[in-house]
């Protein structure tokens, strides 16, 4: 089959790879139909996370067709058309039973990796590290899914892709972000990176019951995509303080909730913001925190700080200080997608959202390592990259 | 050195580590390389940076170690979503151990079990023990008869709390021959004894709790190269990856 390899830093090939078989009873291999280019997958584009190997197929967001069950599967039959969460979750440890997928003690075949990193590991994830897993991931077409049981979701026939593909990351994503800001009537929540993550987080804050979703970003067509949605917008490249910014347009209190769907590779043209990338670069610090210290600086006093964004290690000049004064509360984690499948299936079928909005590119999986970079560049407007494995290059 | 069945004064039992001035000068040595190479690293660009640093870090890391004799305790304690009597009766059951483990075996002439080290280059140590002493869904005792290896502990099964199932708690003491160098060989193969402990009680969790185990043995993947072979060395990670039958769980160990 052909597959989107990883090779090393900004260096990805399609590559004709095996075909994935059932390896464990629980197994079951796809056959992919749409699979997407997620803002995570540029940090591993960057070289941002540890533990890759040169080879390692990429992907975490795809959906399908199955073709083949383990002999211990039994909600899925060949020829039923799922989408699968990005998180891999054993379905009985005690994580799962508590609606924590993403924190499954189970599947992760190289725990003690992040182990040595974190202490704990987290589930396994498809295509993101072996640290995370090492399991093959979905930019490809075919994949092999572990406890095909527990995570696959089956779709509705009168559904088509475009319209579900994003239950595998980014709309629970977002919708868990906003979530976690324990939303009351009348609230309004700041929103950091109008990239898809920050798209879903500002319509997800809106059916939640904000009053006002304020979105941060510098790339127009981003801008105006959260304008559509009746955001109000900061451009971060024209204002002289964010925070000021936020005070001003909120009566002085501060957001009540503070989003950060930005994550680890932040821009900043100030001086903070070189020091942050100067020692990115030098690989003395995975992250780079300037988004995530302004959520703190602005958020009011007993708000709530949400981070979908990811980030990897250990942040630099954080106001800590600032947190314990204001009391703020913070919530933070990889998103438990397997929870929020049905009630935002739901959602699309009442037809309260359109997860397609989002989608700017479509293109064969030819096109992968070219979209990386023009997506990672915000280049060609572009927001978000769904490919067909099985399309010819033109 | 006795050992009791009780798991508080074992483990507060202090442990001595005597150091000979060999292990000293290697530990130097080692120290030395490691620094050597991580500065090596630092001054070389992507993937080389990275993977040089982390091998000086880890030389460095030995070097430290290596001032300590191959002897030791190792403590794991590991919750498993299962009552204590079941787990108790799992693990007393040696058809069930190759599920989990590929170093343990019955003894059919004698009534022992043989552990298995792997060691590098093929060698391995044959090592048999026997029950010395237990309580059933409380404890499990062992010690390693007259040989090479010499181990001993316990193995107890206390309820967790909030009906979380079960803490299964490992504590043991080890001596094993070939002193520095199969220790930072073994290392390196993922063969450490209180993280092949630890390996082992996550694959007997996996299958009690979700009767598989979960595994990227034998998936497929685009061209390594040299780079990804040594990584996935590094990383402890089969090479090359051999089949495996569907169905069947994975063993312990690799
Ligand atoms: N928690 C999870 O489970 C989960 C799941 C998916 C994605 N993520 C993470 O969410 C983040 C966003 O993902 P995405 O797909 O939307 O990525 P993206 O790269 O498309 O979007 C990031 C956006 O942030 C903007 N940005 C950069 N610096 C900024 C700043 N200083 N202030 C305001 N905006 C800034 C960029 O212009 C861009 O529009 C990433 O870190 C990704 O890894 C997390
Ligand atoms: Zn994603
Ligand atoms: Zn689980």
């Amino acid at each position: 089959m052909k597959a989107l390899c990883w090779q090393g830093k900004n260096k990805l090939s399609v590559e004709s790879v095996d075909d994935p078989k059932i390896l464990s009873s629980g197994d079951a291999i796809l056959k992919i139909t749409r699979t997407a280019i997620c803002g995570s997958d540029l940090h591993l584009y960057d070289g941002y996370i540890p533990t890759m190997e040169p080879g390692d197929i990429l992907g975490h967001e795809f959906m399908g067709e199955v073709v083949e069950t383990g002999p211990k599967v039994e909600n899925l039959k060949v020829g039923d058309r799922v989408v699968v969460p990005f998180t891999i979750s054993c379905g009985h440890c005690f994580f799962c039973k508590t609606q924590q997928w993403s924190l499954c003690d189970n599947s992760n075949p190289n725990a003690w990796m992040a182990e040595k990193l974190y202490g704990f590991s987290g589930s396994g994830l498809f295509g993101y590290s072996h640290m995370l897993g090492g399991y093959a991931g979905g930019q490809a077409q075919y994949v092999r899914v572990p406890f095909a049981d527990v995570g696959p979701l089956k779709v509705p026939q009168d559904l088509n892709d475009e319209q579900v593909l994003f239950l595998s990351d980014i709309f629970p994503t977002g919708y868990m972000a906003a979530e976690n800001c324990d939303i009351k009537i009348g609230d309004v929540v700041a929103v950091w990176g109008c990239g898809p993550v920050g798209q879903f987080a500002i319509r997800s804050a809106f059916m939640l019951g904000a009053e006002k979703v304020i979105a941060i970003d510098r790339v127009h067509e981003r801008l105006s995509m959260a304008r559509q949605a009746k955001a109000d917008i900061i451009n971060y490249a024209e204002v002289d303080d964010v925070v000021e910014e936020l005070k001003w347009m909120t009566g002085g209190r501060g957001p009540d909730a503070c989003i950060d769907a930005v994550g680890m590779e932040a821009h900043a043209n100030t001086l903070p913001g070189w020091y942050d990338k100067t020692k990115q670069s030098l690989r003395v610090a995975f992250d780079r925190p300037t988004v995530l210290r302004q959520a703190i600086q602005a958020c009011r006093k007993g708000g709530t700080v949400s981070i979908p964004g990811v980030y990897g290690g250990f942040l630099d000049k954080i106001p800590f200080g600032a947190g314990f004064a204001k009391a703020l509360t913070f919530k933070m984690g990889q998103t438990h997608v397997h929870k929020y499948l049905r009630p935002l299936l739901e959602r699309i079928q009442n037809g309260e959202i359109d997860p397609a909005f989002v989608i700017t590119h479509r293109l064969p999986l030819e096109e992968a390592p070219n979209a990386y970079q023009f997506f990672r560049d915000k280049q060609q407007e572009c927001i978000k990259v769904v490919l067909d494995p099985w399309a010819q290059a033109a | 050195m006795t050992i009791t069945t009780d798991l508080n004064t074992q483990l507060s039992k202090s442990n001595s580590r005597p150091q000979n001035s060999r292990s000293k000068k290697l530990s130097a040595a080692l120290l030395l390389g490691g620094a050597g190479l991580a500065a090596l690293g630092l001054s070389r660009r992507g993937w080389q940076r990275i993977s040089l640093a982390a091998a000086g870090a880890y030389l460095g890391y030995e070097g430290i170690n290596q001032t300590r004799a191959f002897s030791g305790t190792a403590r794991v304690s590991y919750t498993i979503g299962r009552e204590p009597e079941e787990v108790y009766r799992f693990i007393r059951d040696s058809a069930n151990w190759p599920k989990f483990s590929a170093a343990l075996k019955m003894d059919p002439q004698r009534n022992s079990f043989i552990l298995t080290l792997g060691r590098p280059f093929g060698m391995k140590i044959h090592s048999h023990a026997e029950v010395t002493d237990e309580q059933e869904g409380k404890f499990i005792a062992w010690s390693s008869l007259p040989g090479v290896l010499e181990h001993r502990g316990v193995v107890h099964f206390f309820p967790a709390p909030g009906g979380r199932g079960t803490e299964v708690s490992v504590a043991l003491e080890y001596k094993i021959p070939g002193r520095m160098f199969s220790k930072s060989l073994a290392l390196v193969r993922g063969k450490d004894p209180e993280q092949s402990v630890r390996e082992t009680l996550r694959v007997l969790k996996q299958i009690m709790e979700c009767g598989e185990h979960p595994t990227v043995t034998g998936q497929p993947s685009g061209k390594r190269g040299f780079k990804g072979a040594a990584l996935r060395v590094m990383y402890r990670e089969p090479q090359p990856e051999p089949p495996s039958a569907p169905g069947e769980a994975q063993l312990a160990g690799d």
